[in-house]
């Protein structure tokens, strides 16, 4: 009886999840003919992680971007934040004769032979978000982590007071983005604001939980913290939860990176101080453009970035907006 | 003389754990002049309530010999469906009915696989992990839910001076004692756990006591979820991520035993309480990241070997008295 049960509770899960994948949709067309008779390519996106809310961003953005391009049939992946998934992923998007593949790397280097071999396969590659780098024949879309850390930390230099106490939010440590960032402050902003004196420093891993916790410790730890420095905007929105409604950090600066739509809003209530907008529907834009191109002949290698623009007060209503009409503030 | 001896070396066998809790907690207070403040105090236990929250149900668990790996990702999806309901009702209590009830579903599930389709607990709770997070991830397209409003009334408000979390928690703890302690349902936890053929030979139902447990691990995760969600101001899908591990480092510190049979709501407590009053000296001091995971390791296994030592000579010595009544019967 239990066998039986066991049976057809296997036969229904299965059966969901068949009907589920097919979901009533009409059967996409086979690869390089579309019902127009113009060649169809097919790309795969191959993302660092969706659990990572960027890029989820990203990806949806991508996915959405994609139907913009009727010659092109887009599959995403997800590499689970994990090099050895994401690296078996590219080799199976080889062994499928996708046309184009799209990487955003869990860790650059890890994944930068499988890219090489994309090329060697006479696919087109393109890495984004952090791009690989010096690959003969591949092309990039990318944002400069380095650059969206600078633009807050050459506004800082002015902001911050005088022999200010600062506390420090990093990403994950190898992560490429993480570490440009922090490299970004110290030699932007650090090592020409020797009276600055950091008092805490913590790896809180891009989440606003682990941020707000290490906060916490520091407020009981110090009589004042003049600035907190965060590596994304995460981190900066956990660290002023914190904070919120104590008058004595009214005047707290905070800095963070990525333009979410948490940070936007901080920074019209005035709580936030600036953030840079790593635009994850530009990145789709020219990633689509890019696949585009390279597809049909019209280039043959494309590297380009993404703007770095910094967010304050003074011009985050735009932002706001340019959000809202992209569908990412609902 | 004697006596004390006696006196001491009974209260050194029996609360080791306490002993070792006390111990870190003098050498807290003299390693930093913040640490034994009220506020700091009061945010350590505010920290500490979620993860505990779960070590408690996880305490349960491990002592009918299951386990839950799924704490985190299910906390996660109840949270993300809590925040949605109070978003598009406005009602507190509704948003946490709907948390408790997807922190049961999770859990019957996970009852199913384990008792109904023998499962091994490791297994069947690793599946609903990833389940859990994926369903998170696709319900909020990866994205955090915000401007929540007074949903953060929970997880940071306060009845009187007491924070809204520690109620919860020394509410939630109270409850498990009693259980555990005070019921035939906790008496059959401690039977299943410690030899399942002999509960079985001696009438207990073990499959409904399973199933029992896991309801009520599901409770405490629903609770567990709110409260988080309710504390970082947001709903993120990507919350808690192991919070399982934390929870069981709380429980196994706290002497509950993985072969099941053995625990006690006190020691999970004072395992929580070691861990979290660690985490915090280390972020008064400011020290270094790396530094951090390297003592807490060092310390945990200190904290058990010693436990562990303990334990042993416990054992030897009511082995000895044993074995000198049985020669003086002789």
């Amino acid at each position: 009886m239990k066998k039986k049960l066991l049976s057809l509770v296997s036969l229904l899960l299965v059966g969901t999840l068949l009907a589920g994948c097919s979901s009533g949709k009409p059967a996409a067309p086979a690869p390089n003919d579309s019902a127009s008779g113009e060649k169809t390519y097919k790309v795969a996106y191959i993302a660092r992680a969706q659990s990572d809310s960027f890029a989820a961003w990203l990806a949806n953005s991508v996915k959405e971007e994609a139907t913009k391009y009727p010659n092109i049939k887009l599959e995403v992946f997800d590499g689970q934040a994990n090099d050895d998934k994401e690296n078996s992923m590219i080799e199976n998007a080889i062994t499928n004769k996708f046309d184009l593949i799209i990487v955003q790397p869990n860790s650059g280097e890890s994944q930068r032979p499988y890219v090489e071999k994309v090329v060697q396969s006479g696919i087109f590659a393109i890495t984004t978000n952090a791009r690989i780098s010096g690959i003969p024949g591949a092309s990039s879309v990318d944002a400069q982590p380095y650059e969206q850390a600078a633009v807050n930390a050459r506004a800082a230099l002015t902001q911050i007071p005088q022999n200010a106490k600062v506390v420090v939010l990093k990403g994950p440590s190898g992560n490429f983005h993480a570490d440009e960032r922090r490299a970004s402050w110290q030699k932007e902003f650090f090592d020409k604001r020797p009276d600055v004196k950091i008092v805490g420093e913590q790896i809180a891993n891009w989440n606003k939980d682990e941020a707000m916790k290490y906060m916490e410790d520091w407020v009981q730890a110090n009589d004042k913290i003049d600035a907190v420095i965060a590596m994304n905007d995460n981190m900066a929105a956990g660290a002023l939860e914190v904070v919120k409604g104590n008058a004595k950090y009214t005047n707290m600066l905070a800095y963070g990176v990525d333009g979410t739509a948490e940070a936007l809003f901080l920074i019209k209530e005035g709580r936030m101080t600036s953030t840079c907008l790593q635009n994850a529907n530009e990145l789709a834009e020219k990633m689509l453009d890019a696949s585009n191109k390279l597809l049909t002949g019209a280039e043959k290698e494309i590297n380009t970035d993404i703007g770095n623009p910094l967010v304050n007060k003074d011009n985050v209503d735009q932002y706001i907006e340019i959000l809202k009409k992209s569908g990412t503030i609902k | 003389m004697k006596l004390d001896n006696n006196f001491w070396t009974t209260v050194k066998k029996k609360y080791s754990i306490y002993l070792i809790l006390v111990g870190l907690f003098i050498v807290c207070s003299l390693a930093n002049p913040n640490f034994l403040s009220v506020n700091n105090l009061t945010n350590i236990s505010r920290q500490l309530s979620v993860t505990t929250i779960l070590a408690l149900g996880a305490t349960m668990l491990i002592i009918s010999g299951m386990l839950d790996l799924s704490s985190g990702s299910v906390l996660a999806l109840a949270g993300v469906f809590a925040v949605s309901t109070y978003k598009a009702t406005g009602s507190l209590l509704l948003a946490v009915a709907v948390g408790i009830f997807t922190g049961i579903i999770c859990n019957v599930i996970n009852a199913l696989m384990i008792s109904t389709f023998k499962a091994p607990p490791f297994i069947a709770t690793l599946a609903m992990l990833t389940v859990a997070r994926g369903a998170a991830l696709l319900y909020t397209e990866g994205q955090n839910i915000l401007q929540l409003g007074n949903f953060v009334e929970l997880g940071q408000g306060s009845i009187g001076v007491i924070p809204i979390p520690i109620i919860f928690l020394v509410a939630i703890a109270i409850l498990t004692w009693y259980l555990l302690n005070h019921t035939p349902f906790g008496r059959s936890l401690y039977a299943v756990g410690g030899n399942e053929e002999a509960a079985i030979a001696s009438g207990i139902n073990v499959h409904r006591v399973k199933y029992k447990v896991f309801i009520i691990n599901g409770i405490f995760v629903g609770i567990a979820g709110v409260l988080f969600m309710s504390r970082v101001n947001a709903g993120l899908p990507n919350g808690a991520i192991n919070y399982e591990f934390t929870a069981l480092t709380a429980a196994i510190i706290g002497g509950t035993s993985f072969s099941g049979g053995i625990g006690t709501v006190g020691g999970t407590l004072a395992g929580a309480f070691i861990v979290g009053f660690l985490d915090n000296i280390m972020n008064l001091n400011n020290v270094d990241s790396y530094m951090q995971q390297i003592v807490r390791g060092t310390i945990i296994a200190l904290a058990v070997i010693y436990d562990i030592r303990s334990r042993n000579r416990r054992a030897n010595s009511m082995l000895g008295k044993v074995e000198d009544q049985g020669a003086a019967k002789k």
